[in-house]
């Protein structure tokens, strides 16, 4: 691997983000590699829109990533997406969630809703980077959890080129991470993640 | 979050966890033996970690009622010869001040450790304070991590400093590094917990004569470990043997050079600094004797730069300077790799790929990404307060001195926030002066129990008139759900005992009774208590949820619904938002989320059309 890789995940606080975070950075461990992330905590979590920077490599001083800089973008909501998509690199690659959760700033004008739905691939399609767009909560419900739509993405994650980790690596991690009692729809909704790559290629 | 277990195994392992989580292991390492604390983002996993491991080490830890209490406990236990700490925020610093001013003229016996998180871009907080130079005007020695693995080893060396100095110790950390999250080597170590022993000497009084002999004595304290940093390994020097330029920096900064350069595909020397005060002089002049250019890249302000420039000119040297001074870097926010090296980049050469064509793009959606600031969760029982304070009293028809907290998210009325405990401070003064308008000052819990006492005995002392509206959820909340005495001294014999004549309390869930008991309370001359209760509606929401415990949840009929927005625009609950499609009239309504409801209820009270009921 390059001497480090970086990445994003995004979303709405709540989401999951965190979980996903950990199962990387576990896994990384496992393989020998160093990882260096920075979250938000506080006031900048509720239900406001959150970014979590993850670096695994050899080699880490920084924990955060400027605009133009990464590898990878996981986005739990396709709005959050489309605010962050500016940390990817051109030859970067977003994995993002097709959900969508209503933001205040929408609350007012009943339409921006549905213009925004409408312009999102187009949008996001403005910055030139690869997209693989995925109906994660209908996968998690595939999976017989609506809360797993972040492990969809995670199984997405593990099929990307130059990605450092393996589908064993994060699979290995994940039964680390999760409650056991939630464990085996993790792991269905981990390989749904992965066939919804597979069959798009 | 490491897990409880990891935080406090005697091994040697490398573990994953946030910055503050190596703070936390790095006291446990250097066995540390009573911590106190109030919470306060960027600093709360320290104490919540040094909270949870306590029990099972055999350690004192607690959260205290304010900042100045947690380091007046650790001071006491340190004096008595135990290894001793207290972390606040930045904010939370200026609040213990009182207390180690004075201490740093008596010094300390078992190791004084404060940690300090201070808070670049306020990310959770009301200003972006630089704590060096607090901790530098009241003598601190300070040290400063530039990763979570220094972070670690740094707490535990600061126990050291501080003992073989007899000086307490500053480690001040920043929201990146107290909230990174890495993989830090956790080593073995022991702990000699003993019973304290106060040693009756007059240096621990402060009084006029003693002081005075005291303050040369700290002085010469700071000279000794001056001449010590060489040696402490504190100070890395990186040198290409290049003499145009050098930087020179320290913290996370040190972290933003090292990207900058490996972008910029440059080598240049790098003086960094783990002591920030005093300063190891040695060292400076060593390494500025023959450069050309000295670089300071820190962030905020420019602590290291006006203070080494200075030592330079004492000695004669005159490297051009570049820094603050010359716009390098801005006074504000936090700093990035990027950023550091375009302003190398304009000091030294060398090409940054350039992120024009991404600007490009985000200049041409930037129309379509919502705003999505931090709201009050779903069910928040402050949303209902204050909305009912709002439909009482209107934003232009009354004053609402607020305070620090969830609450600081009110969307309605709030017209001050300054620091904790201030909303009862300044209502004071506002009564003084605005005679035509009710006075509110609004506060949580915690807050109260914080700094709002002396506030409140001021406004009974002087007959002040106007209203308090504590917001009691039970804990908290903003930084953790951590507890506070509201578990256990009542907050209404509280303010009886303080001699307030008229105290009501309310549940925010019952929209009339709210408004009524918030009206009824005007009719009365202040300083009146109204007492909101209720239990954080996201703590209770977790709970319930992971007991397995059903919530019954609310929803809209799409028919009755007239999408006047009362719900949505007005009371902004995140759990209710515009369908994507429309009713048989064609037109578009109002849904909950059930995975988000909490059962709370006020919706369905304050729907004119009664549209919202409860799911059978």
């Amino acid at each position: 691997m390059d001497e480090e890789y970086k990445m994003v995940l995004v979303g709405v606080g709540g989401q999951g983000i965190l979980t996903i975070s950990d199962v990387i950075a576990i896994a990384a461990q496992k393989k020998g590699l160093h990882v260096l992330g920075s979250e938000v905590h506080g006031m900048a979590q509720k239900g406001g829109s959150v970014i979590t920077n993850l670096k695994i490599g050899k080699k880490l001083y920084s924990p955060t990533i400027p605009i133009g800089s990464c590898k990878a973008l996981v986005g739990l909501e396709e709005n959050e997406t489309l605010r962050y998509i500016k940390f990817l690199k051109p030859d970067g690659i977003v994995i993002t969630s097709k959900t969508v959760l209503y933001p205040v700033g929408w609350k007012k004008d009943k339409s921006a809703a549905d213009i925004a739905h409408e312009k999102i691939e187009e949008n996001l399609e403005q910055f030139k980077v690869k997209i693989i767009r995925i109906d994660a909560e209908e996968l998690a419900l595939k999976a017989g959890l609506v809360l797993t739509q972040n492990i969809v993405l995670l199984g997405a994650l593990s099929q990307i080129k130059d990605f450092p980790l393996s589908e064993e690596d994060l699979r290995s991690a994940l039964k680390e991470r999760v409650p056991s009692k939630y464990l085996n729809q993790n792991l269905r909704a981990f390989d749904l993640g992965i066939e919804a790559v597979k069959n798009r290629t | 979050m490491a897990k409880l277990s990891e935080l406090t195994a005697n091994e040697d392992k490398r573990v994953l966890c946030l910055g503050n989580e190596a703070i936390a292991r790095g006291a446990i390492e250097a066995g540390v033996q009573v911590f106190a604390a109030y919470p306060g983002t960027p600093s709360s996993e320290i104490s919540m970690a040094l909270n949870a491991a306590a029990p099972e080490l055999g350690f004192y830890a607690e959260w205290s009622t304010n900042e100045k209490v947690a380091m007046e406990v650790a001071f006491a236990a340190s004096i008595s010869g135990i290894r001793a700490m207290t972390a606040c925020k930045h904010v939370g610093l200026n609040v213990a001040a009182d207390v180690f001013y004075s201490f740093m003229y008596m010094g300390c016996k078992g190791g004084f450790v404060t940690v300090v998180g201070d808070d670049p871009h306020c990310f959770s907080s009301q200003n972006e304070q630089d704590s060096r130079w607090l901790g530098v005007s009241a003598n601190f020695p300070i040290i400063e991590p530039s990763n979570p693995h220094e972070a670690k080893e740094f707490t535990k060396l600061a126990f050291e400093i501080s003992e073989k100095f007899e000086i307490p110790m500053l480690l001040r950390s920043t929201t990146r590094i107290s909230h990174a999250r890495a993989d830090v080597q956790f080593n073995k170590y022991e702990s000699n917990f003993k019973d304290g022993e106060f040693e009756k000497t007059s240096r621990f009084k402060c009084l006029p004569a003693i002081a005075r002999a005291n303050h040369p004595k700290l002085l010469e304290k700071i000279e000794k470990i001056k001449e010590w940093i060489p040696e402490s390994g504190l100070t890395v020097v990186e040198d290409c043997s290049d003499n145009k330029f050098g930087i020179i920096t320290s913290g996370i900064s040190y972290a933003y050079v090292k990207d900058a350069l490996k972008e910029l595909k440059l080598d240049v020397s790098i003086l960094k600094l783990g002591m920030v005060s005093p300063l190891d002089e040695e060292s400076i002049i060593k390494f500025s004797k023959d450069k050309e250019n000295i670089i300071f890249i820190e962030e905020v302000d420019p602590y290291l730069e006006d203070r080494i420039s200075a030592l330079l000119i004492q000695n004669n040297l005159y490297p051009k300077i570049h820094g603050k001074c010359s716009g390098a870097t801005k006074r504000y926010h936090e700093l990035n790799y990027r950023i550091v090296a375009e302003a190398l980049s304009k000091i030294i050469g060398g090409e940054i790929p350039s992120v024009a064509e991404i600007e490009e793009a985000v200049e041409g959606t930037k129309e379509f990404i919502p705003f999505r600031p931090p709201l009050f969760c779903a069910g928040c029982q402050h949303r209902a307060a204050f909305y009912e304070l709002s439909k009482v009293v209107r934003k232009n028809n009354g004053i609402f001195s607020s305070d620090i907290g969830c609450y600081s998210l009110d969307p309605w009325v709030t017209d001050t926030i300054v620091c904790m405990g201030a909303s009862i401070g300044m209502a004071n003064g506002f009564a003084r002066v605005i005679k035509d308008k009710p006075i509110f000052a609004i506060i949580g819990d915690s807050t109260f129990f914080h700094t709002g006492l002396p506030a409140l005995a001021n406004a009974v002392y002087h007959k002040a008139n106007f209203n308090i509206l504590i917001l009691d959820n039970r804990m908290t909340a903003m930084t953790g759900f951590q507890p506070n005495p509201t578990e256990s001294i009542p907050i209404e014999d509280v303010v009886k005992g303080m001699g307030v004549e008229y105290i009501v309390e309310f549940d925010p869930y019952d929209f009339e009774n709210g408004k009524k008991t918030i009206e009824e309370a005007l009719k009365h001359e202040g300083p009146t208590v109204i007492i909101m209760r209720k239990i954080c509606a996201n703590e209770w929401w977790r709970t319930q949820r992971r007991k397995g415990e059903k919530i019954e949840v609310y929803s809209i009929d799409p028919e009755i619904c007239i999408a006047c927005g009362t719900c949505i625009v007005q009371y902004q609950c995140p759990a209710i938002s515009w369908s994507l499609d429309t009713n048989t009239k064609g037109k578009k309504y109002s849904v909950i989320d059930p995975s988000m409801c909490t059962g709370c209820s006020v919706c369905s009270q304050i729907c004119p059309v009664k549209a919202i009921s409860k799911v059978e």
